[in-house]
């Protein structure tokens, strides 16, 4: 075995610099291969864990405490479905909260730290300081990761004041005026499921009791106070239906699911879907690195076999010497194995020991998305699998390669015969050909020698598919983010005004509508009704075709009486299809209705259902549509528009008015970071992956042709002859691999996200592919490529004639 | 007396390595005259084909100066000895250097556009060229590796001849042949000589050293002597004579 050690690490010291390249592709590969299945396998894993040390219950009740009457409490006493429940009462603001210079509209909870839960624990995370001082407040460590307060720092919290004045008033209010400020000191970090996450709207923070007390003092008024109940169900399927019957319970069946003023504010979230929600980046962005880290493991794959099957043409001579000194076949491929064995046992471990460096920064970055505070341990399991499998691939990659071996006799190969060889054909004759000099030498090597080219080509495609996929998701989440905003199946809007339910009427809309500011104004409010006795929601429209974004992506909206559009997701769970019929009903009655459409998007729980007014009103005289999409013109600041409709319209027309661009801006924010930030990894690593690949493949055949260039440079060939020569040789199958990588990645990169949002219901996205970006990165990758070309090949002015004649 | 092609003023060439340093050639002072057919003859080791590469321009000595037709070449960079070659140079080596991935037509076209853009013009001359020396048309969309060594050698002398330099230089031409074979590229030589080619050549063959009619004797890196023939004709006694008794006195 010594001596075929010897001879490996001969090889592996002669081919210095394409050694250390394959060795870091390697890294590569297995560091995001490694990194991305930690990642998928274990953050919803870590999900579940945390989930069964707090104890949390399988679906918590969020509501303003005037709800939470003894009814109220009987229903979920007496529910069969409710196994067990827990409540508290808590301090509810809608508040801002203003770190790094943005303010943040939440839902802010605040509970007495000292009050005993059995139910959905929290626990503190990393160090806290003790209680004293001024308003001492625990926060979850979302906030020291991600927006950056230090223990001891001032939390501001700004709420409005419905305590110093009305809001809404009429004449000149201005609602700043009305608003005041709570300053904490950040005394320590906490972590809980269901509140500890500010992507989810409702974010909760834990005060010492005396802090908590004096803060109830100071928010004296129904419109603040609140009630969380916690409860496990006999199954998580009967979620819909507890929380269908506990809307009927507290009165809120008749107004739309979206008007919520504080006083009747009642959120319900299952853990099911808090997982799916909370773990739905992590999931994409760790599968979207696995994908990518196959692609490089396939380069690293290919880059071998072809390494290989090169150097047994090189390295015949020595073949034939060892054959006919006695070494076996077995030995010689074993000796060639090895080589690259020990590269790939150098670089996997590498990577996999350098995935858990990178961790944490995944980590972080996801947290900002899932507010859970994720630190992965070494897991054996995982790692181990990924080392052994990408050591056995490459062994069966060396040996599938190296099997032509086999075939060679020892005189044939110290004749530097190729079993393979055969005489071909002469393609693209010199003085025939209507190309010039370089470019017709570099077509015909291609020709001659066409496995190199196919390689580069393979190879370039498969990263300019995952760089187009890069450029795309960038442009998405950064560039312009109309499609990244439409992807949940949000109705894109300016303002959403929901109307009072004793003022809502048809002449409200009409009014609005005539606004100069106003584009267009619409009805778009959301209900409960039954479909085959499953509690859902659905979107109510008198005409769906004024939405202006479509979430349907079989099918259409209900155009007339009798029709329903189905999420699909929900459509998959019921087992329905479009022209299927459906029993839709409320409160007890039912009709058949026809599925004609299928929608997309993320919706909570059984939502993302359309129904006509028409339709809905028959079941339930007694609804209102209060809920107002306000659509303003380009030129007009939305801020200021509000600021008008409150004027216009006074103080007892709207419960509530949403800046809608503002609140779009906020939610996307972390999405787009997080999705911004892969996409430039993408880049970056594709950039790095095609220069070690050219850098691979040029220098190999550098040397591969020594022989062959010295010839060149006998005959009167100079330097940049040649190194235009080989770069033009480069750039051929480059060229092709960049335009049909940004070509699938164009076509593809849709379903491709698709694929990884479905299992959280976006069915479709239609993420916008701007050729000229998809362009502009082709463009890029060639010209990079070119220039990446010639400064490699800059080694030819290395060879010289004369070392042809004295080697 | 005809023009000076090559003129060498102490000329050397000294390989060096960590442990050694070895003087393959000592300042020496050579004059090559146009239309000349020098052959340098001398042990192995002595520096014969060092010195031929040194002249043209395939390699740099050590010190010392050559001139091409009264132009320092010494001094070129490494391109413009490349453009140097393609004007004026043609080169015949022992193992061919032809290149495997080409037919015999494009490797003889290939150096012909390096100086001439017309490819028909070249596509012509060259295969004027093979015929001339022997090769006929079934051959020239052959690759190297489906032809003897003969017929590659003839070829190679094709392509040193294509741009019609003003030397070739010719590295024991006839070293990997057979003698039937080494007879007719000797020939090929001649012919081209009588034409008005200068012709530069290495060997250790005594046959072909005979189609010379300068002789320089190299030893230790330094001329140990010189020898003037007839222009060749054909082979006879006098001629043989003349030489083996110079190469006796060489020490041969």
């Amino acid at each position: 075995m010594y001596p075929l050690w010897t001879l490996a690490w001969a090889n592996i010291r002669k081919t210095r610099s394409a050694s250390i390249t394959l060795t870091i592709m390697f890294v590569i590969a297995a560091l995001l291969l490694n990194a991305g299945l930690l990642v998928l396998i274990n953050y919803g894993g870590f999900f579940t864990e945390l989930t069964d040390e707090l104890q949390t219950s399988d679906v918590i009740y969020v509501m303003s405490r005037s709800l939470y009457s003894p009814q109220t409490a009987r229903y979920f006493a007496r529910n069969p479905h409710v196994t067990a429940t827990e409540d508290l009462d808590c301090l509810m603001l809608d508040g801002y909260i203003k770190p790094r210079d943005i303010d943040k509209n939440y839902y802010l909870l605040f509970f007495d730290m000292d009050q005993t839960r059995t139910m959905s624990e929290w626990k503190f995370v990393g160090e806290s300081l003790g209680i004293s001082g001024v308003m001492p407040i625990y926060v979850p460590e979302v906030f020291k990761s991600i927006e950056g307060y230090h223990l001891g720092d001032e939390l501001i919290i700004t709420y409005r004041d419905d305590l110093r004045g009305k809001p809404y008033a009429t004449g000149k209010d201005d609602e700043t005026e009305l608003r005041s400020e709570l300053v904490f000191t950040v005394k320590g970090y906490i972590e809980d499921v269901y509140l500890s996450s500010t992507e989810t709207g409702v974010v909760g923070f834990y005060l010492p009791s005396e802090t908590y007390h004096a803060l109830a003092r100071k928010l004296d008024s129904p419109i603040y106070q609140a009630h969380v109940t916690f409860a496990d169900l006999d199954d998580i399927e009967s979620f819909p239906a507890v929380e269908g019957d506990l809307r009927d319970v507290i009165g809120l069946n008749s107004t739309s699911l979206m008007a919520s003023p504080m006083t009747s504010v009642m959120a319900a979230i299952d853990l099911p879907m808090l997982q799916l929600a909370r773990t739905m980046m992590a999931n994409m962005v760790s599968a979207m690195m696995v994908l990518f880290a196959l692609i490089i493991v396939g380069v690293c794959l290919l880059v071998v076999y072809f390494k290989i099957v090169n150097s047994i043409e090189e390295e015949m001579l020595n073949i034939g010497s060892l054959k006919s000194a006695g070494y076996t076949t077995r030995q010689i491929i074993t000796s060639i194995g090895m080589q690259f064995l020990v590269l790939a046992v150098a670089g996997s471990t590498i990577g996999i020991i350098g995935s858990y460096a990178i961790l944490p920064a995944v980590a972080l970055v996801l947290e900002q998305q899932s507010g859970l505070m994720w630190e992965q341990g070494f897991d054996a399991t995982i790692s181990i699998a990924v080392w052994v499998v990408l050591l056995l691939i490459t062994a069966l990659v060396v040996w599938f390669a190296a099997r032509h071996v086999h075939k060679l006799t020892p005189i044939t190969a110290l004749r530097g015969e190729s079993h393979t060889h055969t005489y071909r054909k002469n393609r693209l004759e010199l003085h025939r050909s209507p190309l010039g000099l370089s470019s017709t030498l570099a077509l015909k090597s291609i020709l001659q020698n066409p496995r190199q080219s196919v390689m580069i080509l393979v190879i370039v495609t498969a990263v300019a598919f995952s760089g187009a996929f890069g450029v795309t998701m960038f442009y998405n989440s950064a560039i312009d983010t109309t499609a990244f905003a439409q992807v949940p199946g949000q109705e894109i809007t300016n303002v959403i005004a929901i109307a009072n339910i004793d003022r809502t009427s048809p002449a409200l809309l009409n009014k609005i509508s005539k606004m100069s500011e106003v584009r267009k104004a619409i009805f778009l409010d959301e209900a409960s009704l039954t479909l085959n006795g499953n509690d859902v929601s659905a979107e109510v429209m008198v005409d769906f075709s004024q939405r202006e974004a479509s979430n349907i992506y079989q099918g259409h909206y209900p155009e007339k009486s009798g029709e329903l559009a189905v999420a699909g997701l929900l459509a998959e769970k019921f087992g329905l299809h479009i022209g299927d019929s459906a029993q839709v009903g409320f409160d007890g009655k039912e009709e058949t209705f026809t599925i004609v459409g299928l929608s997309s998007g993320s919706f909570n729980g059984n939502a993302g259902n359309s129904i006509l007014a028409e339709d809905y009103l028959r079941f339930n005289p007694d609804f209102k549509t209060q809920v107002i999409n306000i659509y303003l013109w380009d030129s007009v600041d939305t801020a200021r528009y509000i600021t008008t409709l409150k004027d216009t319209f006074g103080k007892d027309v709207f419960l509530e008015i949403m800046n809608f661009d503002e609140l779009m801006e906020e939610a996307l924010v972390s999405y787009q970071s997080i999705i911004s930030l892969m996409g430039i990894a993408m880049l970056v690593i594709t950039a790095f992956v095609i220069t070690l690949v050219l850098y691979f493949v040029i220098s190999s055949s550098v040397i591969r042709k020594r022989h062959e260039l010295g010839i060149f440079k006998a005959n009167g060939y100079t330097t940049e002859q040649l190194m235009l020569q080989f770069t033009l040789e480069c750039m051929v199958p480059v060229i092709a691999g960049a335009s049909l990588g940004c070509v699938l990645g164009g076509i593809y990169t849709n379903a491709l996200v698709g694929l990884a949002f479905r299992s959280a219901g976006m069915m479709v996205t239609n993420f916008i592919v701007d050729p000229l970006w998809v362009f502009g990165f082709g463009l890029i990758t060639v010209v990079f490529s070119f220039m990446l070309a010639l400064l490699i090949t800059w080694r030819i002015r290395n060879i010289s004639a004369y070392a042809l004649v004295t080697e | 007396m005809n023009a000076v092609a090559l003129e060498t003023r102490q000329l050397s060439k000294v390989f060096e390595n960590a442990t050694r340093q070895q003087v393959v050639l000592r300042d020496l002072d050579i004059k090559i005259y146009e239309g000349d057919f020098t052959v340098i003859m001398g042990a192995s080791g002595a520096g014969k084909s060092t010195l031929l590469y040194a002249l043209s321009g395939m390699d740099r000595p050590t010190s010392g100066s050559i001139g091409f037709f009264n132009a320092e070449i010494t001094g070129l960079s490494n391109d413009q000895l490349a453009v140097f070659r393609r004007q004026n140079c043609g080169f015949i080596f022992q193992q061919m250097f032809l290149l495997d991935s080409m037919s015999i037509l494009d490797n003889i076209v290939m150096c012909g556009l390096l100086v001439c853009s017309d490819k028909k013009k070249i596509a012509r001359t060259a295969q004027d060229l093979l015929l001339k020396v022997g090769l006929d048309e079934t051959i020239w969309s052959k690759f190297p590796s489906q032809l003897s060594g003969g017929e590659n050698q003839r070829a190679a002398i094709v392509r040193a001849l294509i741009n019609e330099p003003k030397i070739i230089f010719a590295d024991e031409p006839t070293g990997s042949l057979n003698s039937a074979a080494g007879v007719s590229v000797l020939d090929v030589l001649t012919d081209v000589n009588a034409n008005g080619q200068s012709i530069i050549m290495v060997t250790h063959d005594i046959n072909s050293a005979l189609r010379g009619n300068q002789i320089i004797f190299i030893r230790d890196g330094q001329v140990s002597g010189r020898c003037t023939l007839d222009r060749y004709r054909d082979e006879d006694a006098q001629r043989r004579a003349q030489l083996t008794t110079f190469l006796a006195s060489m020490g041969w």
